[in-house]
């Protein structure tokens, strides 16, 4: 074929501006880290990486929402595991008291130790988590049980409600990790209600009443059962949440994995790449600078 | 004639013979780099020879005619090629603003600050009586808002620069059919007498960028002319005679003798075509399909917003969405409402709680999607008790409690509160006017994350039930309109299924590939072009090396003519010189 000096010349500079353009590419790749660097690089690819990248978002959320679901169901634990406890002493102090070897004295004395542990439990019933009460229904900014009289209780009035508030850990799956605190204490004012065995025991003390003190043995087996099932449910589902996070955290490294292969360039690849097209971009200039040079011209 | 007479005479046409080709070549190496130059040739041929007695005796050399070297195939089917070229080049460049405007990989992409929008509804459900996550979702959801408005934004102002380049091409266009007429008269005219190679270089150069503009075909006729019509077989021109385009309200129109013809669905090559594909073809599908995705997303919202009750209930209320005509049925697109065909058959309880916030009670409100007006619904509300009144104001439905009673909804099947957007999260029903219900801007009391108990009325602000209902969002399949635009062709559309989320990833991905198919393309078409360019170029391009040897071959040449009359003017000499 013939060959046109503007042939030369035009193949010239689109060899070279090919050459420049796949180093710019190359060198695009091996300074972001990124095989990806606009949306029509790889389309396909990069809707996987969004897939990936929200699901990511959404695992990280889910993690954030089960750390927030434990700190409830830690404190729910150790609140009710410390009202076992004094509910365990109330119970030796019961027995005790009901011995007929007692004195009125004795047993009078007893009841101020009974207004603490009322107390106590009162207090732990209104335990709070990040200002939110957790015992209290959905009804968690308002303090949720209540003496009717602050220095000689007589009743305890629960305002909360009965629907626990509910954490979210999986796309179909809630933890209540509040409670309804009628069904720690009792719904009604009867012998399923632990304040009221409590202020009942106080008044039996104060009035030397033994069938009351008695009365009150029994009763407190029921709650102190009650009370271990509760705390066992609760370490139930801190396990199960456990057992969620650990899968969402594989699920994170697994994605995060997936999501790397997908966007990240393989740098040691990438370089030798840019070192590629470089020497093709040399050899271009190289041949170029030749060609242009070649007239006849030259010996004429 | 016989004789040394006859010597000089060929000498003398010698010369001036292969001078006139030096000019030529001469010619040519000036214009080795001209654009549009073609390599032009002198033809020589020896005269007629003539009888001188018995033996015939030729009578030297004339210069017939200096021809241009091309080929009117490759020029036309170049032509053809860079006027796609061109089109698919600023497809390219407009695609490539494009992928900048929706780029995902950098800044806060779309797709990021849809997650984030969940995720705090996901830390409103972590701490509904919170008022910081009140905060925080409040301004995710401007920025999801202000992100589809900034989208449609970008998208309606690239329509406007499209326009403003389709009005100089046009121009351009008109200017170089009328430089196209002036030199086909020129052409004709020179025709007659003498070689047009250079005008008609001239010619075709306007032709060609005449075809970086829009398709053309270009026939040249034995006398010169050149008719230039568009592909479609709109002439353009024609010896003096132009037929301009004009850009009437976006439309290309075309000047024939019948009156003014629109013109724009036939324009396909060149920039013009390139220009009219993006704003005709792929920047309306890619705004339809982003306010179609907006408006799943404030629908979906909205929807489930409406099922809930923040930690308070309104003492006044006004819907963000307005009726044209509040005296027809809201099911019905004659109401105007944006979200009329999403309201359904149904009902939603009304719930009134006096100035110490205990329930009054409930009002379940029926909604027949055929039958109930936005004034019939204002009234029946108004019926419910003395101390509310609902009022239809600039066709948004108003309730207002007085004595300090309040109002709270729950429980709507029909859609009817969504679609007046009553207790609704965003307001507007496409990118360009998607924004936060002002309502909650003031009071983020009013984000409902809580739910209404349907027995005894009362709501908690530690329930997070609707909270959790609009996390589930971003699981739940939804389904949105997907369109497709082709120009000169009514859009369809078709329905998908998908999360909220894969629907924008698949919007996303789909400019991408838009994007790489037309990068693809040209640089298809550009290895084309170049091929033919070469192709082009070894039949008129001019080669350095080629005109020199050319040139001492005349040069040579014309030494020998002179170095004949030396020899004829020593010839007579010696005849002068015998006595």
């Amino acid at each position: 074929m013939r060959v046109a000096n503007r042939t030369i010349f035009d193949s010239i500079k689109i060899n070279l501006d090919k050459a420049t353009e796949a180093m710019a590419e190359a060198n695009m790749v091996v300074s972001s880290g990124k095989k990806m660097n606009r949306l029509s690089d790889d389309p396909v690819g990069l809707v996987t990486v969004l897939d990936l990248r929200s699901s990511l978002a959404n695992i990280e959320q889910l993690q954030k929402n089960i750390n927030t679901g434990r700190s409830w169901l830690n404190m729910a634990e150790s609140a009710m595991s410390q009202i076992e406890d004094v509910l365990s002493q109330a119970k030796a102090l019961t027995v005790e008291m009901s011995s007929a070897n007692r004195s009125s004295d004795d047993r009078y004395q007893a009841a101020t130790v009974v207004d603490g542990y009322l107390r106590q439990v009162f207090s732990l019933a209104n335990t709070e988590v990040a200002g939110r009460y957790i015992f209290a229904g959905t009804e968690t900014s308002a303090q949720p049980f209540a003496f009717d009289d602050d220095n000689n209780p007589t009743l305890v009035t629960y305002a909360g409600n009965d629907d626990p508030f509910a954490i979210k850990i999986g796309k179909d799956t809630n933890v209540d990790v509040g409670r309804n605190g009628e069904q720690i204490f009792g719904a009604n004012w009867d012998a399923d209600n632990i304040f009221k065995t409590l202020i009942d025991l106080k008044t039996a003390l104060q009035g030397n009443d033994v069938q009351g003190i008695q009365n009150a043995m029994q009763t407190s087996d029921d709650h102190l059962e009650k009370i271990r099932n509760l705390v066992s449910d609760t370490a139930g589902k801190v396990i199960r949440l456990d057992v969620k996070e650990k899968i969402i955290r594989d699920l994170n490294l697994t994605y995060t994995e997936r999501m790397s292969k997908l966007e990240d360039a393989d740098i040691a690849a990438a370089i030798v790449e840019l070192e590629a097209k470089e020497l093709a971009y040399q050899a271009a200039l190289n041949s170029s600078a030749k060609v242009m040079n070649l007239s006849l011209l030259n010996y004429l | 004639m016989g004789g040394l007479g006859a010597v000089l005479d060929i000498a003398k046409g010698a010369l001036l013979t292969q001078k006139y080709a030096i000019d030529v070549v001469s010619h040519n190496i000036a214009n080795v780099n001209t654009p549009g130059y073609t390599r032009q040739e002198p033809l020589l041929e020896a005269n007629d020879a003539q009888r001188l007695g018995g033996v015939m005796l030729g009578r030297g050399v004339q210069i017939t005619d200096v021809v241009r070297l091309s080929n009117d195939f490759i020029d036309s089917t170049l032509r053809d090629r860079k006027s796609d070229l061109a089109s698919m080049e600023e497809k390219e460049v407009y695609l490539g603003i494009l992928e900048g405007i929706f780029n995902e990989q950098t800044g806060l992409p779309l797709s990021a600050q849809l997650a984030d929008f969940w995720n705090a509804w996901h830390d409103l459900s972590n701490d509904p009586a919170g008022i910081e996550e009140r905060n925080v979702l409040y301004e995710r959801g401007l920025l999801l808002a202000q992100s589809f408005k900034d989208l449609a934004y970008d998208l309606n102002q690239l329509e406007r620069e499209i326009n403003i380049s389709l009005d100089a091409g046009v121009a351009r266009v008109n200017e170089l059919l009328d430089q196209i007429a002036t030199l086909s008269v020129q052409i004709i005219d020179v025709g007659v007498t003498g070689n047009a190679n250079d005008l008609q270089d001239q010619r075709d150069t306007l032709l060609n960028e005449l075809s970086q503009y829009l398709d053309i075909v270009a026939l040249e006729h034995e006398d010169g002319n050149v008719t230039v019509s568009t592909r479609k077989g709109h002439i353009l021109v024609s010896k003096a005679d132009t037929y301009p385009l004009s850009l009437t309200s976006g439309e290309i129109e075309w000047e024939g003798s019948s009156g003014q013809i629109v013109v724009t669905d036939t324009i396909t090559g060149g920039k013009l075509g390139g220009w009219l594909d993006m704003r005709d073809g792929i920047l309306p599908q890619i705004g339809a399909d982003l306010d179609e995705l907006a408006k799943s997303i404030i629908w979906e919202v909205n929807q489930i917003h409406t099922q809930g009750v923040g930690t308070q209930a309104f003492s006044s209320i006004l819907g963000t969405n307005a009726a044209a005509d509040s005296t027809e049925e809201m099911g019905t697109v004659d109401s105007g409402l944006d979200f009329y065909d999403e309201i359904s058959d149904g009902s939603f309880e009304f719930w009134l709680y006096d100035n110490t916030g205990a329930v009054v009670g409930s009002t379940t409100i029926n909604i027949v999607k055929n039958a109930t007006t936005l004034d019939a619904l204002a009234a029946s509300i108004t019926a419910i008790h003395a101390n509310v009144t609902a009022t239809v104001t600039g066709g948004k439905l108003q309730i207002t409690a007085a004595g300090n009673y309040r109002v709270a909804f729950g429980n709507d099947t029909s859609g009817v509160l969504a679609g007046l957007g009553m207790n609704s999260f965003f307001s507007g029903s496409d990118a360009s006017g998607m924004d936060v219900n002002s309502l909650l801007g003031s009071t983020k009391e009013f984000i409902a994350a809580a739910r209404i108990d349907p027995a005894t009325g009362a709501f908690a602000d530690g329930d997070n039930a609707n909270a959790i209902a609009l996390a589930n969002l971003q699981y739940q399949d939804v389904t949105v309109k997907h369109w497709s635009y082709s120009r000169g062709s009514t859009p369809t559309s078709q329905n998908a299924s998908a999360t909220l989320e894969n629907h924008l990833q698949s919007f996303v991905g789909s400019i991408g590939i838009e994007s790489q198919s037309v990068q693809r393309a040209r640089e298809y078409n550009e290895i084309i072009v170049d091929e033919l360019n070469q192709t082009r170029d070894s039949i008129s391009g001019v080669s350095l090396d080629e005109e020199l040897t050319n040139l001492i071959e005349y040069q040579h040449a014309y030494a020998a003519a002179a170095k004949l009359i030396t020899a004829a003017d020593e010839m007579l000499q010696v005849l002068m010189d015998v006595r």
